[in-house]
């Protein structure tokens, strides 16, 4: 494994992807303290950018995207009470208290080095935990790819909310556009209706800048979305070494919870910080200071949050199901690269594993120094007016799309899906879900007709064997268990009312 | 959302059902399995009609979220869409550098920013930045329409 690091360090520690690690960060930052603008928007927009690059370079740079984002969201969240991202969200109870009291510097410096630290401990468990995956999923053939692609789906379930039929339609769409093309297994033009740009397939890059990025972009024009400026001149304040002791067990329960988080579908931190928020405050000498401008309220979630940085990757390296928009957009960019997730790519391409592995760690140490260089600069971006940044980001969204293949095919296709995904949020439909079936619309077709190719039609191949069994059985679990949920919280809500 | 509920429902359900007509016009290759290249589809399609009904039942029966979605300012969501669609549609004639800054001048002035200088500092700033770095740095072919060459 030394041998791999090796290999993977030495191309994280060339010039150009040390250079691209930072751009990535220092866009990241900016990108995640711009309210709507998430870890995963941030990284959708600079998805064109990585086409050129090498696979490696291009992975670490948008992993330091998203790390960077972590802490950028945490910026607005303590400065104007509005998180820049999701997973900043209960940031704000005591971050926004600190700034109120005076104590901006103090917040953000906690945010910046427990955000790194949560950052740091995540790469290690996910090498503690994808390598040894990963060789668990070399056993698989057509059979377990199908039930693990089915498996895929059905976490859908898990993250869709109360109206599972809404969350199914989303991902049943995003399978549809998926048969688009040529057929996987015979090569045969399939709902390509004569157009020479459509036998490719929709490209799932520019699928995904547009139901993540131009759908958000709508919202906010739509709604009028608009938030504080923020006034005054900020430092970070680090905390002493004293400080951080003090913050150990909200630190802790933030690793913890963040790594169960990361490795559940759909949450992307917000949960992680939540209930780390809430664990921290159970554990804590001082509860009574949650709510008022605690320290510990701030190192919780953003504990948690950095911790899923690492932790959402282990999925999708390891099976290819990406749980989160970030590993959804991670997927995107190997597929763009011609790498496929999974065992193969760590027996076949070690240096992109490792690469990243130790680039993740580089990040996270690149985004400590860009933290306290990369605020004045976001908070400037920030107080720029609304409609000049939302057509500056416009215009980068159709350079990119048109970027993938020199073709306005792709621009069409992110303007669609844009409009398709802001109407999807509108009407309580789950963009997540869609993406989640198109990335996995041809796993799933393929290794079921390979499957029943290999058994000549007999379908209980995937009951007789045992992965493969036990992964749809945990598919079917997974289905069930939010109706079961749902069934018995009704009940639960219905028994006061006969009383 | 009800009202909307049964419209989408409905609209799903014509969706489902074209998309299984369409399934059969696909050519089964000489080298295709059992289940064909159209088994897949067809799959899907029942999928989402039965999902379709059951949203539509759910609207028809009460049962769906009463509560309306919130207001949306429709003519200035619209307005963006419609002049990014045309500068889509003229790109290849005007070219990257001439219709940039026109969309994005419009995008800005619909959003409803007045200040002419902010604006055009944007429009045209923001396409020289893209420019290097897509067309100069990372070589793409951006559409050079009236200008010609690149």
């Amino acid at each position: 494994m030394l041998e791999r690091f090796t290999l993977g360090a030495m191309i994280a520690f060339q010039p150009l992807s040390l250079l691209m690690m930072l751009v990535g960060v220092a866009w990241g930052i900016v990108g995640g303290a711009l309210p709507g603008i998430s870890g995963s928007i941030a990284m959708a927009l600079l998805l064109p950018l990585t086409f050129g690059m090498d696979p490696t370079v291009a992975l670490m740079m948008l992993a330091g995207v998203y790390i960077g984002a972590m802490y950028g969201g945490s910026i607005t969240a303590i400065l104007i009470s509005t998180p820049g991202t999701p997973g900043a969200a209960a940031t704000v109870i005591d971050g926004y208290e600190l700034h109120k009291r005076g104590q901006s510097g103090k917040a953000l410096g906690v945010s910046l080095i427990t955000g790194t630290i949560g950052g740091i401990a995540s790469v290690f468990i996910l090498v503690g935990l994808a390598v040894p995956l990963s060789k668990v999923a070399l056993a698989f053939g057509p059979p377990e790819y199908f039930a693990l692609g089915v498996f895929g789906l059905s976490l859908i379930s898990s993250f869709v909310g109360r109206d599972l039929v809404k969350g199914a339609i989303s991902g049943l769409l995003g399978l549809i556009v998926a048969t688009a093309g040529t057929d996987p297994f015979s090569g045969t033009p399939r709902f390509a209706f004569g157009a020479t740009d459509l036998l490719t397939g929709v490209d799932i890059a520019a699928g995904m800048i547009g139901l993540f990025a131009v759908s958000e972009i709508l919202h906010q024009i739509a709604e009028g979305v608009d938030w504080e400026r923020i006034k005054g001149k900020f430092t970070t304040d680090l905390p002493k070494l004293w400080e951080l002791w003090k913050l150990r067990m909200a630190m802790i329960v933030g690793i913890v919870l963040g790594t169960l988080e990361g490795l559940l579908p759909g949450g992307g931190g917000a949960i992680a910080a939540f209930i780390s928020y809430n664990e921290a405050k159970r554990w804590s000498k001082t509860p009574e200071e949650f709510g008022h401008g605690s320290l510990e309220g701030v190192a919780a979630p953003e504990t948690a949050n950095n911790v899923v940085t690492g932790t959402a990757m282990i999925p999708l390296l390891t099976f290819g199901i990406p749980g989160s928009n970030a590993a959804a957009i991670m997927l995107a960019a190997m597929l763009l690269h011609g790498l496929q997730p999974g065992p193969a790519l760590f027996e076949r391409t070690p240096q992109i594993v490792y690469g990243l592995f130790v680039g993740m760690l580089i990040a996270n140490v690149m985004m400590l120094v860009l933290g306290f260089l990369a605020l004045r600069p976001s908070i400037a971006i920030v107080n720029v007016r609304r409609p000049l940044l939302f057509a500056g980001i416009l215009a980068l969204v159709l350079v990119g799309a048109y970027s993938i293949s020199n073709r306005l095919f792709e621009v069409w296709v992110v303007l669609t899906a844009g409009l398709l995904g802001y109407g999807m949020r509108r009407y309580g439909f789950n963009v997540l879900a869609m993406v989640l079936g198109l990335v996995l619309g041809f796993m799933v077709e393929a290794n079921l007709r390979r499957s029943l190719l290999i058994s000549l039609g007999n379908p209980w191949v995937f009951f007789t064997r045992p992965i493969s069994a036990a992964l749809l059985a945990f598919a079917l679990l997974t289905l069930l268990w939010p109706i079961i949920r749902r069934v018995r919280e009704d009940r639960q809500a219905r028994a006061p009312q006969a009383a | 959302m009800r009202r909307a509920d049964l419209l989408i429902g409905l609209g799903l359900l014509v969706f489902a059902a074209l998309y299984f007509r369409e399934s059969f016009h696909i050519v089964r290759g000489f080298a295709s399995d059992r289940l064909g290249p159209a088994f897949f589809p067809r799959l899907l399609a029942g999928a989402l009609a039965t999902l379709a009904i059951d949203l539509v039942a759910r609207a028809v029966s009460g049962r769906s979220d009463p509560a309306p979605p919130p207001p949306v300012r429709a003519a200035t969501l619209a307005g963006v869409i419609g002049v990014t669609a045309l500068y889509v549609l003229v790109l290849p004639r005007v070219g990257f550098l001439l219709g940039t800054p026109p969309l994005l001048g419009a995008v800005i002035w619909l959003m409803g920013l007045r200040d002419w200088r902010g604006l055009l500092g944007t429009a045209v700033g923001a396409t020289l930045v893209l420019y290097f770095v897509f067309g100069r740095f990372l070589h793409v072919l951006l559409p050079p329409g009236l200008l010609g060459g690149r």
